[in-house]
């Protein structure tokens, strides 16, 4: 049983995998063959010679660069300030970095359709970028603000008391024992903004098309090869950074959430 | 030298971006819904979308009822089906002492919903992988014969999306709950003379039962709002809410894209109310 | 060497109504190691904090050889802080966080690699500059926070219970230690600790903080044999306390009894304390002996513990060994040797 248990876990995980990765490299597997009977690069070359790929994959990846920093920088005072200090206003502060976390994004995106095209942030990678912030920042901020809870200032109080400045004491101590959970914090930004579909597709109004917007599109009725390909470039990022991070992913599950 | 900078300031920079685009993109959104639409010039307040919309009559209204009973039906039944699953992992998971099973969990929590869905369509649509083996097998003779999976009219790829992907978030809760609990519990009811069965009925579910409610309200919340997976896995009707909901927002007919933005307003409502009810319980868990 | 004088110093912190620190004074003289010792919450290591630079006080002075410190940024004060939790630096190594306070005034690597080996040795751990701080005991751990501490030759060293958290025996080497390095640097300490026996046997001088104030600052066998008030008296294990008119030599002690004073000229309310070492409890009555009843009696080892019970007043005695057992209930008569009964304030 348990043996059953532990290999469903696994299959479900794998499954989809390769499943991508058999479709990517077949051309002409159609029904009813069991299995694909020739092996190609055709349709792989063909899907990365299109530069609506790689232009979408670059656009994402700039987009998901500029929303991991910008929620980084907002974050951090703000994740401190709820971490370790008591003060008043602060279950009010919880509750509107909350409130991005259970507001749909599809009203969020609607609403913001309006404000940026009046403002003319629609259709740009700003704009994009200012979109996604809201639902990666509350989640930057409560990862950041659990590993300031377990934070302990004395560190930097020990630093001041053997003559270490303020500028001194946050590259050399604050910055360097906060580097795991910075690490975690900005990659799941990172993940967040670069899969995101719907913001993306409601502010880039078909101006900025990043890869989720061409599997969607492709998986609305495309060839399966090539939804597959795209399939498997759009989740490389995602396993690259759970292999690279296993450990830290393991202690802060629970603070991702859902966020996909 | 000031030490410590005051929490306001340190809060104000995020606050201010969340409170500015979220109250501005929900100001624009009660605008629109009563009709005032900037950008044609129509400044005059109506109700006319929520009349058309809650009297099942306008462009988008007249499938509201339809679609709503169809969100509350694929919600429900995938919510249910992932807490009862995620019940049965957690459990399971809480008498491994192996690491490698909990990073599974999470790889499966990081796996975007885009690729799953986009993984179920390849491999179970009439013509995807899992037919393909059973003509092989000689079960079926063409596409047809094979069972409607996705793209179905009762939201079942929907629900099989969800009953799987939500399992990793639920079952974490779970465990969370568990691990935090001393050790003892099990070991005393034991002691006692309560067998593995009754342990885990009187003693483990018992004591996840608050958080699973909890966890299990978000979930709703998620699927009843979310556009990706039904926009892939569904038909065109029914259709759930949110679907309905942006084909009339993008509607070049502009009454109907008033209709839109009242039914993302109301899905909003639900969520929050949902969301509500899982703070209190999470609260009162404490 | 530098001589501190704390003044008037005074300390709410915000959110909270009651002082930590009302009317703080203490002057320590260049080169001398003076001990706060207090219950935790009396304010010690706020009284630190203040000097570090880590809290403002409301209002009071802190002053180095005569000079204002609390205008000088907290980095640049000269005065170290050593916490009971050793707080290396997790991410480097031992010679990294010795070396760490000179790297920050930009010491050439040279200087720094030759100081920490010289404050290596000045602890007894020579040759561990590359060990990682994971793999250190937490006696070695405090070894290298205090060469951390001394490295950069402050004007004043502050240790903050730095032993509260280390096994007896590691405790008592690393006491000696500590007291050994201070006399050959010379540098000015403050040790705060809740502990007595560990307060004696750190300072020259120890100073008594309770509730926000110091309410005795003396050497340490004088404020054990003679503290000055009922409170001081109390943190430094005195139990009997007598209160009452005086007259003639005699004492009207409330709730106890009369009792034979050395000094016949006193007159008026006053209050008498005896330390419990001081206490006899014998079968038959003696000079200025008072009837009591045992409550228990408990084998300490160097001594014998009696609570005792005279009138309505519970007291301990602390007989040395050998000494007779004493059954509970058993009548016995407690003798209160004039000669060491000590006046206090109230």
């Amino acid at each position: 049983m348990k043996y059953l248990v532990r290999a469903l876990l696994y299959v479900v995980l794998v499954a989809p995998l390769a499943l991508f990765i058999v479709y990517s490299f077949t051309e002409g597997w159609f029904f009813p063959a069991p299995f694909p009977s020739e092996w190609t690069t055709t349709t792989f070359q063909r899907t990365m010679d299109d530069p609506r790929t790689l232009g979408g994959m670059w656009q994402g990846f700039v987009i998901a660069v500029i929303v991991s920093l910008l929620s980084l920088i907002l974050a951090f005072p703000a994740a401190r300030a709820l971490g370790l200090r008591q003060f008043r206003g602060r279950q009010i502060a919880w509750l509107m970095l909350f409130l991005p976390t259970v507001v749909p994004p599809l009203a969020i995106g609607m609403g913001l359709n309006i404000l940026f095209l009046r403002v003319g942030l629609a259709g740009t990678i700003m704009g994009v970028s200012l979109a996604h912030l809201i639902s990666t920042l509350p989640y930057t901020v409560f990862t950041l603000s659990s590993a300031f809870a377990r934070y302990d200032e004395n560190y930097e109080h020990q630093a001041l008391a053997l003559g270490a400045n303020p500028m001194q004491i946050f590259f050399n101590i604050t910055l360097r024992m906060m580097t795991p959970s910075l690490v975690v914090a900005t990659l799941f930004a990172f993940l967040v903004s670069w899969s995101q579909y719907l913001l993306t597709l409601l502010i880039g109004g078909g101006k900025i098309i990043t890869l989720p917007v061409l599997l969607f599109t492709a998986a609305s009725g495309g060839n399966p090869s090539t939804i597959a390909i795209k399939s498997l470039l759009f989740i490389l990022p995602p396993a690259l950074v759970i292999a690279f991070t296993a450990r830290e992913l393991n202690r802060h599950g629970n603070e991702i959430r859902e966020q996909y | 030298m000031k030490f410590r900078p005051s929490p306001y300031l340190a809060l104000a920079p995020a606050l201010i971006v969340i409170t500015v685009m979220l109250g501005a993109s929900l100001f624009y959104a009660v605008l629109e819904s009563f009709g005032i639409i900037r950008v044609i010039g129509q400044d005059a307040l109506s109700l006319d979308a929520y009349r058309d919309v809650l009297s099942g009559t306008g462009a988008a209204g007249g499938e509201f009822w339809v679609s709503l009973g169809f969100s509350l039906w694929v919600s429900a039944a995938s919510t249910i089906f992932s807490s009862a699953l995620a019940l049965m992992a957690a459990v399971w998971l809480s008498s491994q002492k192996n690491q490698a099973d909990t990073l599974a969990i999470n790889g499966h929590l990081a796996f975007p919903h885009l690729a799953w869905a986009t993984a179920l369509l390849l491999l179970f649509s009439q013509s995807g992988i899992l037919a393909r083996w059973a003509a092989a097998l000689g079960w079926i003779d063409v596409p047809a014969d094979f069972p409607i999976l996705v793209r179905d009219s009762f939201g079942v790829g929907i629900i099989l999306h969800y009953s799987i992907k939500e399992i990793p978030f639920l079952a974490l809760i779970v465990l969370g709950v568990l691990r935090s609990q001393p050790v003892g519990y099990d070991v005393v009811a034991e002691n006692l003379g309560a067998s593995r069965w009754q342990r885990l009925r009187y003693v483990m579910i018992p004591q996840v039962m608050p958080a699973l409610f909890a966890g299990a309200l978000l979930v709703f919340g998620l699927i009843f709002s979310s556009y990706e997976v039904p926009a892939l896995l569904g038909i065109g009707y029914p259709r759930a809410l949110p679907v309905l909901a942006l084909r009339f927002f993008l509607d070049p007919d502009l009454r109907a894209r008033s209709e839109g933005m009242v039914i993302s307003l109301i899905i909003t409502l639900i969520v929050l109310a949902v969301a509500v009810v899982s703070l209190k319980l999470e609260e009162r868990k404490e | 060497m530098t001589k501190i004088e704390i003044t008037s110093l005074h300390k709410t912190y915000p959110n909270t109504r009651i002082p930590v620190l009302q009317d703080f004074n203490l002057s320590i003289n260049a080169g001398e190691m003076v001990t706060l010792l207090g219950p935790s919450g009396s304010g010690k290591s706020t009284v630190l904090k203040i000097i570090a630079g880590i809290e403002q006080p409301n209002s009071g002075d802190i002053r180095f050889d005569g000079e204002t410190i609390l205008n000088i940024e907290p980095n640049k004060r000269g005065a170290v802080l050593m916490f009971q939790k050793s707080y290396l630096f997790p991410f480097l190594n031992v010679e990294e966080n010795i070396g760490f306070g000179l790297k920050m005034q930009g010491v050439s690597p040279e200087t720094i690699q030759a100081e920490v080996k010289r404050m290596l040795k000045l602890i007894g751990l020579p040759g561990i500059e590359k060990r990682k701080v994971g793999q250190l005991s937490g006696g070695e751990g405090q070894r290298v926070a205090l060469a951390r501490a001394l490295v950069t030759q402050p004007k004043l060293l502050m240790l903050d219970e730095p032993l509260s958290s280390l096994d007896t025996s590691v405790r008592l080497n690393l006491q000696a230690a500590i007291r050994e390095i201070q006399r050959e640097l010379g540098i000015t300490t403050i040790f705060v600790t809740h502990d007595l026996s560990e307060a004696m046997a750190m300072s020259d001088r120890m100073a008594i903080l309770l509730d926000g104030e110091v309410t005795a600052y003396d050497k340490p066998e004088t404020l054990f044999h003679r503290p000055p008030c009922v409170r001081s008296a109390k943190f430094v294990g005195v139990d009997l306390f007598l209160e009452g008119e005086s007259s003639g030599g005699w004492l009207e002690a409330v709730g106890v009894g009369r009792v034979r004073l050395k000094d016949e000229s006193k007159v008026g309310r006053s209050v008498f304390a005896i330390r419990p070492e001081h206490i006899r409890i014998q079968k038959e009555e003696k000079e200025n002996s008072l009837m009591g009843v045992v409550q228990s009696c408990l084998f300490r080892g160097e001594a014998l513990e009696v609570l005792v019970r005279i009138g309505n007043v519970m007291t301990r005695a602390r007989l040395p060994m050998p000494a007779p057992m004493f059954a509970h209930g058993e009548n016995v008569f407690v003798q209160l040797p004039a000669e060491h009964l000590f006046e206090v304030a109230a």
